[in-house]
């Protein structure tokens, strides 16, 4: 579903990312885990084209990802808080982008109400997005990339600032959509979240894939091993 | 209170927006110098200048007088320009550091702004060689602690109104209306205030007693502006409650069109900085009384028919994609077509320039030309230069802070706002020009018009052209607008 042929960016004189070959097949669920700087942001970023690569390409459903706009149509994806329009209440925003997705608002709203357990705060509050906790401003990415009923989910960090009932749900959510036939990719830091929930781990150190397996029950241990450190 | 002293220096000081905006800075400070200038030239011919126009009555009556409007001015121009004094007070409020000082202390500082720097100027060498030459030491000391308090209570009185009236843009074009109107009458002599001023300077002067009463209002500003920033101390409160969030259903039948211009209108009347834009764009529409002075001056007419339909649109369109680079990653991966987002910013210029032509419509009492002329600078605008501005915004990827304040806020300001202006304002200058040498210069205004007109009905080819440089640009831009 998703290629990634040789892709290359280079900050400076950093390289932020250098792979060969990662194909996301689709109904894959994989996690990317790496330390901070590992590349796991630009990654994302540039499967949204959100970035150019130096060199290499991403292709979506066998098309380019810069040269067309198709992949928007069935992508949901929320990357950080640029992703929100910061003057909106959280309804205004969702509505905004269920419209550009044909739903009307009150599909919206049977939508929230199905995840109600998730943003339990007062949706029709007339309180802006920028006002938001950090939160809850990213259940409100979340929800938004969500909204469409994509075939491909990205998040980044999904589980930074959630409570821990909202991480659970997001847990399962994630978990549901996946057996629903959604492709996910989502980044973390939470060794035991990804290894609960995705099928796949790419692990990342400065711009490289360092590991690329299947989630076994050993791959938690092994992990953390990597990442373990003697203070 | 040392440290919170240095503190603020450096948080100004550190600001990214003095190191980076270099020319911004050289600018301003050729204002400042000018404006200093000005003010040590006025007070050293003042004396002159008065006995001159004003044969056989008081200078020191007449300057006084004069003071008067200058301190309705000031007061405007600080409403406009000056800022709040505000040390971000977050950091401290966990630490050992008395409330109280948290407050007084960014106050009084205020003191030492160069909104009250010029005023003293301004007073200085005309109290040194007129007043204290010819009146007694008492009256003298009196009648610059009178100015003082003035000066001080214009400062004050500025917080407060600005604290009380940023929330209602419409009362403060009331205001300002009100204020326009009072000089208007005290000029034509119906009602003298500045001579009231004047007189009550005076005789508070020669009643060294009465000297308390402005020292006491002074006094009394400072105390209010203190129990407003009081009030105003956690950071909670800053939040203002709001009724419910309006919305434009009547946008919905238009698509993802209605959908996007909604968006960009709740960004302009919700944010402080766009906010501004728009109230200032409306105060320099008044600028026709100036510029409409002599009917019969085409090149004023053209320049006055390009303010009046262009005000908005130069203002605001200089930042056209800047104003949304807190969330411009948002359009980028969601389903929404170049084409209609470029065509949302030529839809809202157009209609901009389309309400201020309407707005300033009554100008053509002055003289019917003016409504011919603003209508075909308004097909101009509309044809040619919103294309021209869509497609320099596309080279200009700084970033807006949409909450920051107000006027005279230079941040994302660079070189390319200048050049946009050249092309814009250039290809009228050229065509009148042109005209004039054939001698017909009252007919350049037509072929402007004309070729808006041309423009307007070829606005799909013109804005594609305007879409391939956006998707050429767009990395560039939304890499920049991620750089906070």
């Amino acid at each position: 579903m998703i290629e990634l042929n040789n892709l290359k960016k280079v900050y400076g004189t950093k390289t932020a990312l250098s792979v060969g070959q990662i194909i996301i097949p689709e109904r894959d669920f994989t996690g990317l885990v790496g330390n901070n700087g590992a590349g796991k942001t630009t990654m994302l970023s540039l499967i949204l084209d959100l970035i150019r690569p130096h060199s290499g390409a991403v292709t979506s459903k066998g098309k380019i990802v810069p040269e067309t706009d198709e992949w928007k149509n069935y992508t949901g994806s929320y990357l950080n808080e640029g992703f929100l329009i910061p003057f909106l209440t959280p309804f205004e925003f969702l509505a905004f982008i269920g419209s550009l997705h044909g739903k009307n608002s009150s599909d919206v709203k049977d939508f929230l109400n199905k995840n109600r357990d998730f943003y339990t705060e007062n949706i029709d509050s007339s309180k802006y997005i920028r006002e938001l906790s950090a939160g809850n401003k990213n259940k409100i990415g979340i929800l938004a990339a969500m909204l469409p009923e994509p075939e491909i989910l990205i998040l980044d960090e999904p589980f930074s600032n959630l409570d821990p009932r909202s991480q659970s749900w997001l847990k399962m959510k994630l978990k549901s959509l996946h057996l629903e036939g959604v492709t996910i990719l989502i980044s973390s830091h939470d060794l035991k979240h990804v290894t609960e929930i995705c099928t796949r781990i790419i692990l990342l150190e400065e711009g490289i894939i360092i590991k690329d397996t299947k989630t076994s029950p050993d791959t938690l241990v092994e992990l953390e091993s990597y990442f373990s450190v003697q203070v | 209170m040392y440290q919170l002293l240095n503190h603020q220096r450096k948080e100004k000081l550190r600001s990214p927006f003095w190191t980076k905006n270099i020319l911004m800075n050289i600018l301003l400070g050729f204002l400042g110098l000018y404006l200093i200038v000005t003010a040590l030239v006025v007070s050293f011919m003042a004396a002159g200048f008065i006995r001159e126009e004003f044969e056989g009555r008081d200078v020191i009556e007449v300057f006084t007088a004069f003071l008067f409007y200058f301190f309705i001015f000031d007061l405007g121009f600080r409403f406009l320009l000056q800022q709040l004094p505000a040390l971000s007070l977050q950091p401290y409020l966990t630490l050992p550091v008395r409330k109280s000082k948290l407050i007084h202390y960014p106050l009084l500082r205020s003191i030492s702004s160069f909104f009250n720097i010029l005023p003293v100027i301004l007073v200085l060498p005309f109290f040194i060689m007129i007043v204290c030459a010819n009146q007694t030491g008492l009256y003298s000391t009196i009648w610059i602690a009178t100015v003082f308090s003035v000066i001080i209570t214009n400062n004050f009185l500025n917080f407060i109104l600005k604290k009380y009236f940023v929330k209602r843009p419409v009362l403060i074009l009331a205001i300002f209306l009100v204020a326009g109107c009072l000089l208007y009458f005290d000029s034509i002599g119906n009602a003298p205030l500045s001579g009231y001023f004047a007189a009550a300077v005076n005789a508070i002067a020669n009643l060294p007693f009465l000297f308390m009463i402005p020292l006491i209002i002074a006094a009394l500003t400072y105390y209010f502006a203190y129990h407003l920033l009081r009030k105003n101390f956690y950071p909670e409160d800053s939040q203002t409650t709001r009724s419910r969030p309006e919305s434009y259903s009547f946008l919905n039948k238009y698509g993802e069109l209605g959908e996007l211009i909604g968006i960009e209108l709740k960004m302009i009347l919700r944010n402080k900085r766009p906010m501004s834009v728009l109230i200032f764009s409306i105060l320099f529409l008044a600028y026709g009384f100036i510029l409409y002075d002599d009917p019969d001056n085409h090149f004023n007419l053209m320049l006055g028919g390009f303010i009046m339909t262009a005000a908005f649109a130069v203002n605001y369109g200089q930042f056209l994609f800047s104003w949304e680079g807190s969330y411009f990653d948002s359009f980028m991966v969601n389903r929404v077509s170049s084409f209609n987002y470029i065509k949302t910013k030529y839809i809202l210029i157009a209609f901009s320039g389309f309400m201020t032509f309407v707005i300033t419509l009554p100008y053509a009492f002055i003289s019917y030309r003016i409504g011919f002329v603003n209508a075909a600078m308004l097909l101009f605008n509309i044809g040619i230069s919103s294309v021209l501005l869509l497609l320099f915004s596309t080279r200009n990827s700084t970033s807006i802070v949409l909450e920051k304040s107000q006027f005279l806020n230079y941040q994302g300001t660079g070189a390319m706002q200048f050049l946009m202006i050249i092309p814009l304002l250039g290809i009228p200058l050229i065509t009148y020009i042109v005209f004039l040498i054939l001698g017909i210069q009252q007919y350049a205004v037509f072929a402007l018009g004309a070729v808006g007109f041309v423009g307007i009905i070829f606005y799909r080819p013109l804005l594609q052209i305007v879409v391939n440089s956006f998707v050429k640009r767009k990395y560039v831009m939304s890499s920049n607008f991620r750089k906070k």
